[in-house]
């Protein structure tokens, strides 16, 4: 028989092994509730909760006068998330039909088109309270159906400086996989172009919500409380809506209706506006009806910063600049124009085929003289030319922050042709003392170059905002102005080229930007264009007598016709508009 | 004469600590029922139900302490018979709830005959050990416990109830082991049970986490093989050359090792690998989802995993000082399965946290120190065998209750005895206890 100890090492063994599994026990049930306790108390409410979101107000856009361009307004939104249900859709559609008045058939597609394509969508917007009230008992019977309180974007200019302030769209696939991680819902909309897509972490607030607690069905218990929202960051840009709404305006009344204008301060590079046409209303893209029937093809071709065109004679103070600034050509000095230039068998013309006679600087420029800028241009010389463009920023990007579609255009010269491996002719010289040929500038660019000519050689690269101011008390985001660049000149030679722009406005081929009371200086061009109609191209800058300018601005008009008659005018506007003169204000702040 | 010691009063005998245990058990066990019960619709039926068990609970506790255990032994032969009588009614005239023909209704009240009978199968298991005492290490004592094991286990079996079944071996080889069985053939024979049902688990393992495994990887073998045919005459074959394999290199290691061995260790091996097949060919589908759901909780098979995760969070969320009675979100919105069941213990860790879980095992542990305590002081070898026995069975509930909730363990579906709801578990655990005390009461033989 076994003695008593063996019997006992036995029994002292098993208790072992039960104090053993004991203690293992214990030590998992430490582990997971005090060290992990975090995390799975966070799991048992995302078991609990569910959020009806709010999409918080979008941070507001100032100009620089502190008037509204972009802004948010409170709506009631019934939307359909299929993800969480796909189930009764049938029922669903009839019962939302009686509620809205509307057609059965019509919702129950809209909702089979939203479940198999799993996006969201929206069934009605700006709901009336009643309406709100008896919907939202829709929700506990029908999972997939949300009703929320939005701070819907709202641009209370409505058609108004579209392509710079950007439009609001629902993400993509691609975008929705990028952004899910950082608070995006698939029913958010972001920032689709524009100020609007580059300070989309700046405006975009924090969303609230209401937070419901639901048992393991789904079924709705209670409301657990809400979520406030935090606003987001306010953009005060550099731009002048007065300014901006006359460019739009004046733009849009032109003959074609297509073009840019592009305003700056050449006291400091704020730019004052950037308009291309045709534009778009960025609240019509807002609505409901726009999110479900596809958006057909946008507008959103910027000519301001991405059209390259011909500068046309609007290139000729460089060359004029050039010119003097190197001693090739006096002032004084003038040369006959019979309306032709000769060179070897090749005939150039001139504009005014009657031709100018003799003209010196002042006249030459004034009556945009072509014959004068061949002569000019062949004393100074291509390489010249090119090295004084290349000053003005020309064939490079400005680089308007953020805006990634800006070109940089075509630089024309030997230089360039040599770079390109080919060789370089008087001929070419003749064509880019007019501003023709391979030459390719943006809006953008002359806009700098007008300015750069107003403040006798400081390039700026323009900036837009001048601040952004956060709504949580983080320190505000201040942008300063940057020179890029510097074009060197003497002071002689910039007085006779900017005392030829006043004379080409005030008794030239610029007439049509005059404005009583103003120093207002600027320079037409007519971009020959291969494929149509002419360019109206005009560059000006304007102060008040006796003060630095405090405008500059480049305005193109495609298949304009000519400068002066149509995009001098456009200018004018703008002008007059920087001084306050009585014009077209944008009637804001109505219904959009 | 001081070498003999005195029996003590008559409340010196009751083993208080015990009681307390248990009875602090019965307390926070009927707490967490209270709250977890209190959002099913049943609700004032598990109220009842409860509190009468409770009542007869004491009593079968008061009335096993009351008469000498010993009659337990003389009785052992009734014993038995009563276990197989109410096994084989209850298969013929057992009333079917959720799959299970568990239940036997006697003027009105409803109870589960197979909790008696494990109950009983120990008591009849000490007996048959304790007779066998002087030949208690040879293989034919194993068999036969084995022998008479059997045909109530299969009978449990046919209910269908596996999980019940299973947790039987534990305590079975707690009592072996305590008997002082010989340890080399104990792990021969469960080993090979072991294996047996080890390669269903390696199956479901691989056929989980390695859906599309590359056609010659361990894995699409060991898959390869599960589908029999000659995939698993290969493994037979494999297992063969390795016994012959491992002969070859005892032989030149000079071990004293029998050639017999050789012989026999593959051919256990083959055959459990077939028992393990049929096996698998016969698990029901909540069993194999059981078994992924545990082996592999990521690959969710029909909800199964669903549980192991709501339990878990359950536990977890609890924290240190727990979420207070009847506010725990997981058990009182229904995340929680089976919350005043099976599953009450993570009912426990939501509400009570840390604090009450550790209470929870703190008196277990206490309880299961008293039990081992009453057989260390047992006046016979029978006393000893039963409080082993019990004590082997009880922690091996506890390990399987708790390690389920915690997600350390596979759902078994097994209640935690004295804190589930469970009339008939709860009668027939207090009563073990009562025996349990009685062996403590008359450890002196002089009473």
């Amino acid at each position: 028989m076994r003695s008593g100890v063996e019997r006992r090492g036995r029994l002292e063994a098993l208790w072992l092994v039960i104090a053993a599994g004991g203690a293992a026990l214990g030590l998992r049930l430490a582990q997971m509730q005090i060290l992990d306790a975090a995390s799975y108390r966070e799991a048992a409410e995302r078991n609990r909760s569910q959020m009806i979101y709010q999409t918080a107000p979008r941070g507001r856009i100032y100009d620089r006068h502190g008037e509204l361009l972009a802004t948010s307004a409170p709506a009631f939104s019934l939307v359909f998330l299929p993800h969480r249900g796909r189930t009764g859709l049938a029922a669903l559609a009839g019962e939302l039909a009686r509620q809205l008045g509307r057609d059965p058939e019509e919702i129950l597609k809209t909702l089979q088109e939203a479940a198999r394509e799993e996006s969201a969508v929206t069934l009605a917007d700006n709901l009336p309270a009643p309406v709100f009230f008896r919907l939202s008992e829709l929700k506990a019977l029908y999972p997939g159906v949300d009703l929320i309180l939005e701070a819907r974007r709202y641009y209370p200019f409505g058609r108004f400086s579209s392509h710079f302030l950007g439009y609001m769209g629902r993400m993509n696939r691609r975008e929705w996989r990028a952004l899910r991680s950082q608070g995006y819902r698939l029913d958010s909309r972001v920032g689709k172009l524009g100020l609007e897509k580059i300070f989309e972490g700046e405006l975009r607030g924090r969303d609230g919500g209401l937070r419901m607690e639901v048992d393991a069905q789904g079924r709705l218990k209670r409301i657990l409380g809400t979520l406030p929202w935090r606003p987001g960051g306010d953009l005060r840009l550099t731009l002048d809506a007065r300014v901006q709404a006359a460019a739009d305006e004046a733009l849009r009344a032109t003959g074609t209706g297509r073009g840019a204008a592009v305003a700056i301060d050449p006291r400091n590079g704020d730019l004052l506006a950037l308009s291309s046409q045709p534009d778009f209303d960025p609240n019509a893209l807002l609505s409901a009806a726009a999110a479900s029937a596809r958006v057909g093809a946008l507008p959103e071709f910027d000519n301001a910063i991405s059209g390259t065109y011909p500068p046309g004679s609007t290139f000729k103070p460089i060359v004029g600049l050039a010119a003097l600034n190197e001693r090739r050509v006096r002032p004084q000095e003038s040369f006959y124009c019979p309306g032709s230039f000769r060179l070897g068998v090749r005939t150039f013309l001139c504009w005014e085929h009657k031709g100018h006679g003799s003209v010196s600087w002042l006249e030459g420029l004034a009556k945009s003289c072509d014959v004068y800028f061949y002569n000019a241009g062949l004393r100074a010389g291509g390489a010249l030319i090119e090295r004084y463009s290349r000053a003005f920023g020309l064939g490079s990007r400005v680089g308007l922050g953020g805006f990634s579609t800006e070109r940089p255009g075509n630089l024309f010269g030997p230089q360039a042709r040599g770079l390109a491996g080919r060789g370089w002719h008087r001929g070419d010289t003749l064509n880019l003392s007019i501003g023709q040929g391979e030459l390719l500038v943006t809006p953008l660019q002359m806009a700098v170059v007008a300015a750069s000519l107003a403040n006798r050689g400081t390039v700026w690269r323009p900036r837009y905002t001048s601040r952004v101011v956060y709504a949580d008390g983080r320190p505000d985001y201040v942008q300063g102005p940057e020179i890029l660049g510097r074009v060197q000149a003497d002071g002689s030679a910039w007085d006779q080229v900017q005392r030829a722009l006043e004379l080409a406005v005030s008794s030239g081929t610029g007439m049509g930007a005059r404005v009583p009371g103003l120093s207002v200086a600027g320079k037409t061009g007519t971009a020959q264009n291969p494929f149509g109609e002419d360019h109206a191209w005009f560059i000006a800058y304007a102060a008040r007598p006796g003060e630095p300018a405090a405008i500059a601005v480049a305005v193109l008009v495609e298949n304009g016709g000519h400068g002066g008659a149509v995009a001098a005018p456009v200018a004018r506007r703008m002008i007059e508009a920087r001084f306050g003169r009585p014009g077209p204000f944008p009637s804001g702040g109505g219904a959009g | 004469m001081t070498l003999i010691r005195t029996s003590p009063g008559r409340a010196g005998r009751v083993d208080w600590a015990l009681v307390a245990a248990a009875g602090g058990l019965l307390v926070i066990g009927s707490l967490a029922m209270l709250s977890a019960a209190s959002t099913t619709p049943y609700y004032s039926s598990v109220f009842r139900t409860h509190f009468v068990a409770l009542g007869i609970g004491a009593a079968a506790f008061t009335l096993m302490l009351a008469f000498n255990y010993q009659i337990f032994q003389d009785q052992s032969r009734a014993l038995y018979a009563l276990a197989l009588v109410l096994m084989v009614v209850t298969l013929l005239f057992g009333h079917v709830s959720r799959g299970h023909r568990s239940w036997l209704r006697v003027m009105g009240f409803g109870f589960q005959p197979g909790e008696l009978a494990r109950m009983l199968l120990i008591l009849v298991l000490a007996d048959v050990l304790d007779r066998r005492a002087r030949r208690i290490e040879s293989l034919s004592t194993l068999l036969t416990v084995l022998a008479v094991a059997a045909p109530i286990l299969i009978l449990i079996l046919r209910q269908p109830d596996l999980s019940t079944t299973l947790s039987f071996v534990p305590a079975l080889m707690g009592m072996l082991f305590c008997a002082g069985a010989d340890v080399p053939q104990m792990l021969a024979v469960f080993g090979c049970g072991a294996a047996a049902f080890g390669m269903p688990l390696l199956y479901t393992f691989c056929s989980a986490r390695f859906p599309d495994a590359a056609p010659h990887s361990l894995p699409a073998l060991v898959l390869a093989t599960s589908k029999s045919g000659w995939a698993a005459l290969w493994t037979i074959l494999l297992f063969a050359a390795a016994g012959a394999l491992a002969w070859r290199l005892a032989t030149w290691l000079r071990l004293q090792v029998k050639p017999l061995a050789f012989v026999v260790a593959p051919l256990l091996l083959s055959a459990s690998l077939l028992s393990g097949l049929a096996i698998y060919g016969r698990l029901k589908g909540y069993q194999r989802d059981r078994f992924v759901a545990w082996v592999a909780p990521e690959t969710d098979v029909q909800g199964a995993a669903y549980n192991v995760i709501q339990s878990r969070i359950a536990v977890g969320s609890g924290g240190l000082w727990g979420r207070g009675l009847f506010s725990g979100t997981q058990s009182q919105l229904g995340f929680l399965p089976e919350r005043h069941t099976d599953f009450i213990f993570a009912g426990v860790g939501e509400e009570m946290g840390f604090v009450g879980c550790s209470l929870v095992l703190g008196l277990y542990m206490l309880l299961l120190w008293r039990i081992v305590a009453a057989a260390r002081l047992a006046r016979d070898r029978y006393g000893y065998l039963v409080c082993a026995g019990l004590a082997s069975m009880l922690a091996c509930h506890l390990a399987l209750n708790v390690g389920m909730c915690v997600g350390l363990l596979p759902v078994a579906g097994l209640p935690l005895p004295l804190v589930s709801y469970g009339g008939t578990n709860l009668v027939v655990t207090l009563g073990a206890l009562g025996i349990v005390a009685n062996i403590y009461a008359r450890r002196y033989a002089l009473l």
